[in-house]
């Protein structure tokens, strides 16, 4: 399958997912897209399509944490930044995603 | 000038951005992107990341402060205390 058509592929099937969790797509069409063609490379590379921006740390437990879209494995985490940490996906009622800082969990009072 | 360091990700549109912000600015870094080093490399930085209560990249060191994230205010804030 081609670059395009996985992405496609991938947009389908993630939205189907993120909506009942509360989340859409960021309306950045721009990072949106290049997110998306990341992960088509991750999953060719690593046969899942890993978070572009967090790190595979070969421990399969963790890693399976990181597999797009991770939502439901960070969520108390992503609610409080209103964003996941790559910012593919953000809280339904967001319309400007650069607002949004990308903060560390103790940064939210988390961990 | 404070020593600029950071961690990254060659797949990461903020490792990017952050690199920019200091190219931009003519400031001078050091970089690693952690997908494309080495077992003993990536393991050095999750040893860091872990410890600064870090989860994902960019991941940046200014001086002595160490930032999580693309942060731009706390790029300058650091930059100039």
């Amino acid at each position: 399958m081609d670059t395009e058509a996985r992405k496609k592929a991938l947009h389908y099937f993630f939205d189907k997912l993120v909506g009942p969790l509360g989340f859409k797509f960021t309306p950045d069409v721009e990072l949106k897209d290049f997110l998306l063609e990341q992960e088509v490379k991750l999953e060719a590379k690593h046969g899942v399509p890993f978070c572009p921006c967090q790190p595979i740390r070969n421990d399969r437990a963790r890693d399976m944490k990181i597999v797009c879209p991770c939502i439901p494995y960070h969520r108390e985490y992503f609610d409080a930044l209103k964003r996941c940490w790559c910012g593919l996906f953000v809280h339904k009622d967001v319309t400007d995603p650069d607002s949004l800082p990308q903060l560390p969990p103790k940064e939210v009072g988390l961990e | 000038m404070k020593k600029v360091s950071m961690y990254t990700l060659s797949t990461c549109p903020w490792c990017f951005k952050t690199k920019k912000y200091f190219a931009d600015r003519n400031i001078p870094f050091n970089y690693i992107d952690y997908d494309l080093a080495d077992g003993a490399t990536q393991a050095k930085i999750l040893k860091e990341l872990d410890a600064a209560g870090a989860t994902g990249f960019p991941f940046v060191r200014i001086g002595d402060e160490v930032i999580s994230g693309y942060q731009p205010q706390r790029f300058a804030s650091a930059l100039k205390s």
